[in-house]
């Protein structure tokens, strides 16, 4: 298989793990698999399915480095996408189907709780990454400031898990992993920064 | 080539001290308890499925039913089985559905002891059969901001309380859940202090809507609901409900509940039903009615004022949560 094909591929498995959660929950939601609240549990899905796919993407570039596979490179803005469609979706279930468009108590609620404002933070630090995804913008903002804009992941990415911690009750099981998932990556870009300084 | 490394267990691997003490403890506790249940069972054979025909009898007999909701529609059984919390069977809401076997309900007794006169331990069916059961139906008001209609079938505690003739030093009464770790995935892992411990005021006990429920929709109790016997407190949070009651405990110095103390902060001692008072991390002036779509307002003490305001009247809501 020669590297074209290969990279084709890669990013067609890209396109279907990350669509298809999409289309089990809509399978879930019209056979009414959902439980009790169904509303509640599109929450929680797409809550978890971004803050997975936006800890894949951090996880794009140290892939790269083990194996060299310019592959991987090459279907990051794609990974990143989907995360970030997933994160919006997540907020707006979270607004149409926990809070039923009620606006006063969205606003009251994103002012006044924590995880909420924390996880709206995150979400407007990942709006500009997701508008400079674009190759012409990043052609014309330059290579340095486009890569310390797009920085800001790690930041979103903590404030993501940070929400996830902050709202869980009493089993930090999942928030746990997620946290040291991504202190791990974290960990990864600081040692290889420092490797590539000497 | 290669160098030799020398296999070494990750530290992630290795056992900590307390968990391998606690195994130990469990398989003490195990034992212990593996006699203690069997012991009776050698001396006293009797019909395991004894307390279920106890209850069946009385179900049969038809009861009456006690409307303290407002005559508001029963949550359907599904939404209310299939929902829980019960963290012995997993933190997931719908854990305690798929795991419900993991309960061994047959047979069951139940310890009163402390500060009672007639203390000791006590099959289920003999302390049904002292007992008239009615249905109830009641709201429940999770501290986690949703809500139920319930039909139960139980009893007052009072009632049973008064039996087992409490002395004059008895101010709280403690309760205790099934512990089983053998059995139950969830007290595997210590998300809470196993066994689950709740605890009321003499007087909140003894109060005329504080329920020991035997029986759901005019069945027995689902495991998932706290079978066979659990209390219902309708005016208060539904975490000091507590599930699959093995033991009753009156005494004059009160003991933390089990997420008091987890968590002081968030689940006060009292924990009653209030939307002026939030959850630290979330409001509870509104809650989500299972089944229905869109928001209702919290009601003080869940719509039970009128009956229980008055056990608080020298309390300081605000710091007394």
């Amino acid at each position: 298989m020669d590297q074209r094909t290969a990279i084709n591929l890669f990013r067609l498995l890209v396109l279907v793990a990350s669509s298809a959660p999409a289309f089990w929950l809509g399978w879930e939601w019209f056979f009414g698999d959902l439980g009790a609240v169904p509303g509640e549990a599109v929450v929680h899905f797409t809550g978890k399915t971004g803050l997975i796919l936006l800890l894949a993407t951090i996880a794009i570039s140290p892939a790269f480095r083990f194996t060299g596979w310019v592959g991987f490179m090459a279907a990051r803005r794609q990974i990143g996408l989907w995360a970030f469609f997933w994160l919006v979706a997540h907020m707006l279930a979270w607004m149409g189907l926990d809070q039923y468009w009620d606006w006063p108590w969205i606003r009251r609620e994103m002012v006044e709780l924590p995880y909420i404002r924390y996880g709206v933070a995150a979400l407007l630090l990942l709006l500009p990454l997701a508008v400079t995804s674009f190759h012409r913008v990043r052609k014309a903002m330059g290579w340095t400031a486009w890569h310390w804009l797009h920085r800001l992941i790690y930041v979103a990415a903590a404030l993501g898990v940070t929400h996830l911690w902050i709202l869980t009750r009493a089993d930090y099981l999942l928030p746990t992993l997620f946290a040291v998932v991504l202190a791990a990556l974290v960990l990864f870009r600081i040692v290889e920064a420092a490797i590539h300084r000497q | 080539m290669k160098r030799y490394r020398y296999p070494s267990i990750p530290e992630s691997e290795v056992t900590p001290p307390e968990l391998f003490e606690s195994r130990r403890r469990v398989l003490r506790g195990g034992l212990l308890l593996g006699a203690a249940a069997v012991a009776p069972g050698l001396l006293w054979p009797r019909n395991v499925t004894a307390w279920q025909g106890e209850l069946q009898r009385q179900l049969d007999a038809g009861l009456p039913t006690v409307d303290l909701a407002g005559g508001e529609a029963p949550t359907s059984f599904r939404d209310i089985t299939t929902y829980n919390n019960f963290y012995e069977l997993g933190t997931g809401k719908r854990d305690p559905e798929i795991y419900a076997h993991q309960i061994v309900t047959d047979p069951w007794s139940l310890t009163i002891d402390g500060e009672v006169d007639k203390a000791g331990t006590f099959a289920l069916e003999d302390i049904l059969k002292h007992q008239d059961l009615e249905e109830r139906i009641y709201r429940l008001r999770c501290v986690e901001a949703w809500s139920k209609v319930v039909p139960w079938t139980g009893f007052p505690l009072a009632e049973l309380l008064k039996r087992h003739e409490p002395t004059s030093r008895a101010r709280y009464v403690v309760f205790e859940s099934i512990h089983d770790p053998d059995r139950l995935r969830g007290q595997r892992r210590s998300v809470l202090d196993w066994p689950y411990r709740e605890v009321l005021r003499i007087d909140e006990a003894m109060h005329p809507l504080t329920l020991m429920a035997v029986g759901l929709y005019g069945e027995s109790l689902p495991n998932q609901s706290g079978a066979p016997i659990r209390l219902v407190v309708p005016w208060k949070y539904g975490f000091k409900s507590i599930k699959s009651v093995v033991r009753i405990t009156l005494v004059e110095e009160r003991p933390l509940s089990s997420w008091e103390e987890r968590n002081p902060e968030e689940y006060g001692f009292y924990a009653n039903v209030n939307p002026e008072v939030d959850h630290p991390r979330w409001s509870q002036a509104r809650e989500r009615r299972i089944g229905e779509s869109g928001r209702r307002e919290t009601l003080m003490f869940n719509g039970y004022a009128e009956e229980v305001a008055h056990l608080y009247s020298d309390l300081d809501l605000q710091r007394h949560y």
